[in-house]
């Protein structure tokens, strides 16, 4: 294809080597971490959420234990088979919606409380959710809290047949119940946020002196007006307050500044070096065209974040809930993704079906290859990793929200029972495996969401 | 003995009203309806067994009205179900039109919370403010709508951190763009102030002799006379004492600081413009909250940008402020003149560009298409964007030259020679959209618009239900219901020679099931009727070989052959489109779901359309003239404190 051509060609100008599969790649220490060995090394937490569900009968693998063969759908995930969790029989309960298929097994996938149906006046996803909790507690060791990325844009209008907005649909972080977190789509303004003044060969942009008094003053002003308002319009402006906190709070402390700075080492100078290049490419030749590529760009902006210590939560979402992606792209793939999802048991459309779910699970052993060949102290940055991977459906054909298809990569700093297929009965709360999360970051909490309790076992 | 008789009284302080509501209403309701609508089994997801109080009756307003609606016309009971007497029916409606009736007599503006700028009115602002372009869709990250599908909805208009990160950034690109521009920069700061060699000297002596920081009043005064004027226009009113002293008070920390600079006092104007363009005050349309138990009229000013961010999506102009300051902005008389100079001005233009599209649900067509490339090489980004601006060329059009009956259908188009080309008219030349005869063509108003046809399709072939479900909603107003969760399989299709074959032998499968009947035959009629139009809007005769079959028969027996008679189906029922468009206005207007409390706002509204001829600007003139749109309520006063609309 002439796309590849041309990104071999520029490689090559610029006596750079490939970008994919990545060798072995040292990490000097950053100095905070140099005394520590890696179970110490900070725990990272991603969720890659997939819209529409799964082949039911290709996604599980046939034994229990660590002796399984992985499925056709999880084959991707052969290089890091013994890092991984496959976990059956888990359920949303508070998924389960007389009005509604999607929305209501997405918005709130990682808060596990049921939503409030509306379509403006009382978005409420019934809870934060568990990147949200984990940031409260461990994201201000980091120079951004978490970070949410995304594929497409947030779907617009109400759907009004089931009386949702479409907001729900394109949101799993919540910051509270009535705050959702926005999503960063575009590569190069993700990337930027992150490392735009330390990028190699890339002029640093100019200093801003005055960035404090402005934001000092703009709080006063907000402070002030407060004190006029009713409550309604309070909440509105306290969103406002907490925005401006969040925006000083980087600038504030000429330490955080100073750490990440020192945390830039040169490899992953070199890596920045690459993606900056890479991204240029991407936006010039495949934006709009190559959904694979801008996947993976996202995955390794994720991967830099965690690897620069830039930020240790993050999510992602393949889609919008009910996307219709145009998979055509993928051999033996005909239509859109919602619409192949209800295949109707057509073994013709459950063939797409599964290829579509396999080109997802693609993406995520991509980012767990990732992860691993990065090394952190006496193992791998996957090592001290938790990525999660699931949907908020099974069969998308039925909306079943039974026996989601869940797994969850990384060994937790070394305390999960990883590199098993377990399945555990059926209606098991999904928030006891964000329990066990929690307990694999020291977090403590007394509960989450519907959780019976974490899962001792999958604990070390 | 005696207090424990007069308990009741003090607990339920029943009224004489909602006594009578559980005598007539309510046992009716118990009678006829409650064994299907009830707390354990919610068909169609109704409950009607909870309601004791008539508050509690109007609270949910909008159900009662639904209620209504069905009674009347004898929808329900359903025809499984014994039928209501004559004396039930009128019982039951006399005694709940009696209660909404009388909640609607004290008029309500509805709630009014600070609504942040959308993206499309913060792009739209700075050019209006600056006379810079700024893609604000692009650069802040996507949001999502409300209400009746807008995105300038208070409800779903948040400030987060990263949008807040990137106010910060777009206020610092904008103003370096306009720093850079001679001409713009000169409109906004047509003074400068340059310490000479004498203030160098002076500054320095001084500093010598004491360890005060320096300050001069000339350069203060020049830049008073920049900077209050910019933050008025900014805040879209005047300012307080206080607010003025705190902006030249971060004028001359900065300036002090950075004097000795040769453009330290652009430097310090800039840091105060970039202060103001994050200020609260700029990125919220901020009201008075006063502490008044009942609705209140707004003042001129806020009644300014309600009426500028309505029309224009953007600040007031300088002629819209004067009459705010210098008249009385209420008098109908005023309001009347503005509101047709308003619509006059290009800047009207946004109007279309921001209510059509997303009023419509073609929004999404800006950016992308799922439709699928291979099937379709004819369907290039030139072509979508064409259909895009079709919808809004059209739109301003009929809005401010024809009628909005329009919409539905026409002998006219606003093509371009792609899109002609494209839709099989021939004779039309060059890039631009112009007025095109389209007698015979098979086109005229939205239902034959390749925006409309593109949205309402799959990546692969068209979709009968979505496109009857987009008209029922779009255009006549009423929601379908959606499938149960558990939809049960349809049987494969066998194999054919073309795809689409047995769409409607696959769908007439559809009205089979009693489950999927009632919604269905509502819905897929009218798809059918649309048939010939392709995934990508192009009129077709035949499936391959079969000549396509585009009846439909609607539910009352009513029956038509192909998009023009379905027009016309359409057009029989005005009323329907009025009180939709009524609503889908309100809801942008006001930036907030409609709800029960503006139904007599929607039916004069509706009303208004009627008697106008579905005229456009006079639509917009009684809009502004309504009730919710000049008044607001306090927050503060106790009547709202357990609100729950």
């Amino acid at each position: 294809m002439t796309l590849s051509n041309q990104f071999s060609r520029r490689r090559m100008l610029k006596g750079l080597g490939a970008c994919v599969a990545l060798p072995f790649l040292e990490s000097v220490y950053p100095n905070a971490w140099h005394a520590k060995s890696s179970s110490q090394a900070p725990q990272r937490f991603a969720c890659l959420w997939m819209p529409n569900g799964v082949h039911p009968e290709k996604w599980n693998p046939a034994k229990l234990g660590s002796d399984f063969e992985l499925s056709p759908i999880l084959s991707p995930l052969k290089q890091v088979k013994n890092k991984i969790l496959v976990l059956g029989g888990l359920m949303n309960k508070n998924s389960i919606s007389r009005f509604d298929g999607h929305y209501t097994k997405t918005a709130n996938f990682l808060t596990s409380m049921p939503i409030e149906r509306t379509v403006d006046a009382k978005v409420n996803s019934g809870g934060i959710s568990l990147d949200q909790l984990m940031a409260n507690h461990i994201g201000k060791d980091t120079m951004f809290p978490s970070l949410q990325y995304g594929l497409d844009r947030i779907k617009s209008g109400v759907d009004k047949a089931v009386g949702f907005t479409r907001l729900y649909g394109g949101t799993i972080s919540w910051q509270s119940p009535t705050q959702p977190c926005p999503r960063e789509i575009d590569p190069r303004m993700a990337f930027d946020r992150l490392f735009r003044n330390h990028i190699p060969g890339k002029k640093p942009l100019p200093p801003d002196p005055h960035k404090k008094s402005v934001l000092d003053l703009v709080m006063e002003d907000a402070k002030s007006l407060e004190k006029q308002l009713g409550i309604e319009d309070q909440n509105k402006l306290g969103e406002y307050l907490d925005a401006v906190r969040a925006v000083e709070k980087r600038l504030d402390n000429p330490k955080n500044l100073a750490d990440f700075e020192a945390q830039i080492t040169p490899d992953i100078r070199k890596e920045l070096e690459r993606m900056d290049i890479r991204i240029d490419e991407w936006a010039e030749y495949a934006e709009g065209v190559d959904i694979t590529e801008k996947a993976r760009l996202m995955i390794d902006i994720m991967v830099l974040a965690f690897w620069s210590d830039a930020s240790r939560i993050a999510t992602f979402m393949y889609g919008n809930s009910v996307s219709n992606r145009n998979f055509s792209f993928l051999d033996g793939v005909h239509g859109g993704h919602h619409a192949i999802s209800h295949h109707k048991n057509d073994p013709r459309q459950m063939d797409q079906y599964e290829i579509i779910g396999r080109w997802h699970i693609e993406q995520y052993a991509y980012m767990l290859e990732r992860l691993n060949g990065i090394k952190e102290g006496n193992g791998t940055l996957l090592d001290n990793s938790m990525i999660l991977f699931g949907s908020g459906l099974r069969d998308g054909n039925r909306h079943s929200p039974y026996d989601l298809p869940i797994v969850l990569g990384g060994l937790g700093g070394h305390k999960l029972a990883s590199g098993q297929n377990l399945y555990f009965d059926q209606e098991t709360p999904l928030a006891n495996l964000y329990m066990t999360m929690l307990t694999a970051m020291d977090i403590e909490v007394d509960t989450f969401a519907d959780s019976t309790g974490p899962f001792c076992e999958l604990l070390t | 003995m005696i207090l424990l008789g007069l308990l009741p009284a003090f607990i339920s302080a029943d009224t004489k009203d909602d006594l009578e509501f559980r005598r007539t209403v309510r046992s009716l309701l118990r009678k006829h309806c409650t064994s299907c609508h009830n707390e354990a089994d919610k068909k169609a997801g109704v409950n009607l067994d909870r309601f004791d109080f008539v508050v509690h009756v109007i609270r949910s307003g909008e159900l009662f009205q639904k209620v209504v609606k069905v009674v009347e016309e004898n929808t329900m009971p359903p025809p499984t179900n014994p039928p209501m007497s004559q004396a039930d029916k009128d019982t039951m409606l006399a005694g709940i039109l009696k209660i909404l009736e009388k909640a609607l007599a004290k008029p309500d503006p509805g709630p009014t919370i600070m609504r942040r700028l959308s993206h499309r009115e913060y792009r739209y602002t700075i050019k209006d403010l600056l006379g810079v372009e700024f893609d604000a869709l692009k650069y802040f990250p996507a949001e999502a709508s409300g209400g009746e599908g807008f995105d300038n909805q208070t409800g779903v208009l948040y400030m987060t951190p990263l949008l807040m990160e990137r106010y910060y950034l777009a206020a610092d690109s904008v103003l370096t763009q306009v720093r850079n521009d001679p001409a713009l920069w000169q409109q906004l700061a047509p003074r400068s102030y340059r310490a000479g060699p004498l203030r160098h000297f002076t500054n320095w002596w001084k500093g010598k002799i004491s360890d005060r920081k320096v300050y001069w009043r000339k350069p203060v005064n020049i830049a008073e006379d920049i900077i209050l004027p910019f933050a008025n226009k900014a805040y879209r009113r005047f300012l307080s004492i206080d607010e003025e002293q705190e902006l030249m008070s971060l004028f001359e920390n900065i300036y002090f600081e950075e004097w000795r600079k040769k453009d330290g006092f652009e430097i310090a104007i800039l840091t105060v413009f970039k202060k103001i363009m994050v200020s609260p005050s700029f990125l919220f349309r901020m009201e008075a909250n006063l502490p008044i138990n009942d609705p209140y009229p707004v003042n001129n000013f806020e009644l300014a940008s309600r009426m500028s961010y309505l029309l224009w999506s953007s600040m007031p102009d300088q002629r819209l402020l004067d009459a705010a300051y210098r008249e009385n902005l209420h008098d109908p008389k005023v309001l009347r003149r503005e509101v047709l100079r308003m619509v006059k001005d290009t800047k009207f233009d946004r109007f279309s560009e921001n209510f059509a599209p997303q009023w419509l649900g073609v929004q999404d067509l800006i950016f992308s298409s799922k439709t699928d490339h291979e099937k379709f090489p004819e369907f290039t980004t030139s072509l979508r964007m064409a259909m895009y601006t079709e919808v809004v060329e059209y739109f301003r059009y009929i809005f401010t030259q024809g009628n909005l009956l329009q919409l539905i259908d026409s002998d006219f188009g606003l093509l371009n020679k792609e899109l002609a080309t494209h839709y099989g008219v021939s004779g039309i030349e060059g890039t631009d959209f112009q007025k095109v005869a389209l007698k015979e063509s098979n086109r005229g108003g939205v239902l034959g618009m390749g925006a409309v046809l593109v949205s309402t399709s799959l990546p692969e072939r068209t979709s009968p239900v979505l496109r009857g479900q987009w008209v029922m909603e779009q255009i006549l107003g009423e929601s379908v219901p959606p499938p149960p969760p558990d939809v049960p399989e349809l049987e494969a299709a066998k194999d054919q020679v073309h795809d689409e074959l047995d769409l409607r032998s696959l769908l007439e499968l559809h009205r089979q099931p009693s489950s999927c009947m009632p919604c269905h035959k509502k819905m897929d009629p009218i798809g059918f009727g649309l048939e010939n139009y392709d995934a990508i809007g192009r009129w077709r005769e035949f499936y391959g070989t079969v000549p396509i079959d585009s009846r439909g028969e609607l539910e009352d027996g009513v029956v038509f052959n192909g998009p023009e008679e379905l027009k016309e189906v359409l057009l029989s029922d005005k009323e329907k489109f009025a009180e939709n468009f009524s609503r889908k206005l309100l809801s942008y207007a006001l930036g907030r779901g409609v709800e029960f409390l503006d139904s007599h706002t929607i039916r004069d509204l509706t009303n208004q359309l009627i008697e106008n001829n579905f005229n456009g600007p006079e639509l917009l003139v009684a809009l502004v003239n309504s009730y919710p749109f000049r008044y607001r309520r306090s927050d503060l006063a106790d009547r709202y404190k357990d609100n729950k609309l």
